[in-house]
């Protein structure tokens, strides 16, 4: 296992008597797409922000890519890229406007730039947008631009803060594509959403609720640990219906209901269950999985979190 | 028209109103500073007002004349030793007018003969304060004449004293040139402000200022990047201004041109870095618009842009000294009217500096600002 990139230790804030983030901890490894989730008013947000350094933190440490956010946080600006709720872009300047003023900021100039800008146009499909003034781009474009802002540097962790909110369905889809491509070159991605179901996309979920971390973990152990995992559907043909029921049984999926169509439960997906599926599928059963929602789990989070605070 | 539904909406906006404490404190003190700083300062009473001595007799009679324009508490003597001191302090502001007795006054005075002219002492008094030297010029010549007359005695009082007038700057007392160089002040100092307040506060709220203090870009390099395109733009508008009032009002300054452009410069750098500070400090553009207003108020009353200082009571003048417009608004008319130079303003430059120091230093310090 490696370093981490992004250590959070005893991480609290208070403002007056309110605690907004009480004694985090985190631990991120590099290229790890870390999705960091709460409720408004959780601590979601005052989180991050310390962690890019724009908030001083009451106590605890940070320390990103080895250096101390704290007492060295100029020395983290080159390594970190951000992308807050509002995309940071200037009205009144066009997308390649904006892509000169903040590449200047960081020494990158002339052919650096025209070779980095072109590479990140590419990926970011944003060629046909370079010289529109941004007040004009549609919100999926919007918010491509700003990611691609906050990568044209090269930074080696990148912040994204609710960057889906009011883009469509497709646009989010297409972005979070974007988003994986940056985790799978190496970028370490930590990113807030509203969007629960989002969290799929991720390696790492975390759940913040009143300032306290709940739970981190991987997407899965989530659903194995909060539902009641995978529903499966499948119609084996009648002649196969006895040994794709065995075979699927054998791998520890839980039968719910019998029949022509069998209902099945199962609360990861792990390698036995994959091969298991894949026997019944080659069988000429016809297999519908469905996941368990993450709007479901994370609501029973937050209750069985509020009982136990009220328990304490 | 409802009248339950206006009742909802009066009452959500009172609720909305009463509940913002800058707004409260705006409605309440801005009529009470407004009621009671424009009836001080709109006093024409002449009061505590230098008067430079230039006293060639040496006699008890003109010993006395001074001591009663002391003793009537208008103003305050200060003994000058040559005429050259005494230009020299008027040029500088340091007094506003100035009574010169001749060597031969107290003869003049005393053994006048039948037929000859009573003796004459002379008034300087600095035109470039309009206001100010129409209100001490006759209040002045009264003094003088009644203490002349009292002196010679009831059967000589047909003449007493002869006061010879003369305005140093501006002889003709015209009132141009003073607003002209009074503007300067109030443009620089408002619409400096009213503009930077806006800046910092429109990027916080468009998410770009947090983007801009990540990259590497220090506070320094942040604020200078602010400061700098405005401050040239201002420089400009001074010497549009300048040839505006020149050309079509035929006011051009006395001093040196380049000069004054130098030091509006300087000041306009001082008035941004207050508007910063402003918008720096601020949630919204509008909380960012209500502090500029507010701070103008007494850019319009107590910077002697409107309103002579010399005439504002001791409390309220120290008050002024506080206000860097009142410094620069000094600095614009010694230019302007009396041709001052570097040396002829010390004082007001090193406030200007200090002032300069102070509000650089504030709004750096609010910039890197971390809540």
């Amino acid at each position: 296992m490696s370093e981490p990139i992004l250590r959070a230790e005893g991480l609290t804030r208070r403002f007056g008597d309110f605690t907004a983030v009480d004694r985090l901890d985190l631990a991120i490894e590099p290229g790890t797409l870390f999705a960091f989730l709460g409720g408004n008013g959780s601590g979601k947000s005052t989180t991050i922000r310390m962690l890019i350094g724009l908030l001083t933190p009451t106590e605890g440490r940070i320390e990103l890519d080895g250096i101390d956010v704290l007492r060295e946080p100029r020395r983290v600006r080159d390594r970190i890229g951000y992308m807050g709720q509002k995309v940071s872009l200037y009205q009144g300047l066009t997308l390649r406007e904006n892509v000169e003023f903040y590449a200047g900021l960081y020494g990158l100039e002339g052919g650096r730039l025209a070779e980095r800008w072109g590479e990140v146009r590419e990926r970011m499909a944003l060629a046909e947008a370079e010289n529109e003034r941004v007040e004009d781009l549609p919100a999926g474009i919007r918010q491509r631009s700003g990611l691609a802002l906050a990568t044209l540097h090269g930074p080696r962790l990148l912040f994204l803060d609710e960057p889906t909110a009011g883009v469509d369905v497709d646009s989010r889809g297409l972005f979070w594509e974007r988003i994986q491509e940056e985790a799978e070159r190496g970028v370490t991605v930590f990113v807030t959403t509203h969007f629960l179901e989002e969290t799929d996309y991720c390696d790492r979920v975390a759940f913040i609720d009143a300032g306290r971390l709940v739970v981190d973990t991987t997407p899965e152990e989530l659903r194995a640990r909060y539902s009641e995992g995978y529903r499966i559907a499948a119609t084996p043909p009648p002649e196969r219906a006895a040994a794709t029921l065995a075979a699927l049984e054998r791998a520890g999926f839980a039968v719910v209901e019998r029949g022509p169509a069998l209902a099945l439960r199962r609360a990861t997906l792990d390698h036995a269950a994959l091969a298991a599926l894949a026997e019944a599928a080659a069988m000429g059963a016809e297999l519908h999985v469905e996941p368990a929602s993450m709007n479901g789990i994370f609501t029973r989070l937050i209750l069985e979190n509020a009982s136990a605070r009220e328990a304490a | 028209m409802s009248a339950r539904r206006l009742l909802t909406l009066l009452r959500r906006e009172v609720r909305a109103t009463l509940r913002d404490p800058f707004t409260v404190a705006v409605l309440i003190l801005v009529p009470l500073v407004a009621l009671l700083s424009f009836s001080f300062v709109l006093s024409t009473e002449v009061e505590d007002l230098s008067l430079g001595v230039l006293d060639a007799s040496g006699s008890y009679e003109s010993r006395r004349i001074v001591a009663e324009l002391e003793a009537d508490g208008s103003f305050v003597p200060r003994p000058y030793a040559t005429r050259a001191e005494l230009e020299a302090a008027l040029v500088s502001g340091e007094i506003s007018a100035a009574i010169v007795f001749p060597p031969d006054f107290q003869r003049a005075l005393l053994a006048r003969a039948p037929g000859q002219p009573p003796p004459e002492v002379q008034l300087l008094y600095d035109g470039a304060e309009t206001v100010l030297a129409g209100n001490a010029e006759g209040f002045l010549q009264g003094l003088i004449n009644a203490a002349g007359a009292e002196l010679v005695g009831p059967e000589a009082a047909r003449g007493g004293v002869v006061v010879e007038m003369r305005a140093l700057f501006n002889e003709t007392l015209d009132g141009t040139p003073f607003m002209v160089a009074g503007t300067f002040g109030f443009v620089l100092s408002f619409l400096t402000t009213l503009i930077t307040a806006v800046a910092i506060v429109n990027e916080k709220i468009g998410g770009t200022f947090d983007q801009l203090q990540l990259t590497p870009a220090t506070n320094l390099e942040i604020f200078l990047g602010k400061l700098l395109p405005l401050g040239g733009m201002f420089a400009f508008d001074v010497v549009l201004m300048m040839f505006a009032s020149g050309f079509v009002l035929g006011v051009w300054p006395r001093g040196n041109a380049l000069f004054f452009v130098a030091v509006s410069s300087f000041y306009v750098m001082t008035s941004l870095a207050l508007g910063l500070f402003f918008s720096a400090t601020s949630a919204t553009a509008a909380e960012a618009v209500q502090k500029t207003v507010f701070a103008s108020i007494p850019l319009v009353q107590l910077s002697g842009f409107a309103f002579p200082i010399r005439n504002m009571p001791m409390a309220i003048q120290w008050l002024t000294e506080v206000l860097p417009a009142t410094h620069y608004i000094r600095i614009s008319r010694a230019i302007y009217l009396r041709g001052a130079g570097p040396l002829d303003l010390l004082p007001e430059l090193g406030a200007l500096t200090v002032f300069a120091v102070l509000l650089v230093g504030g709004s750096l310090r609010s910039l890197a600002r971390r809540p």
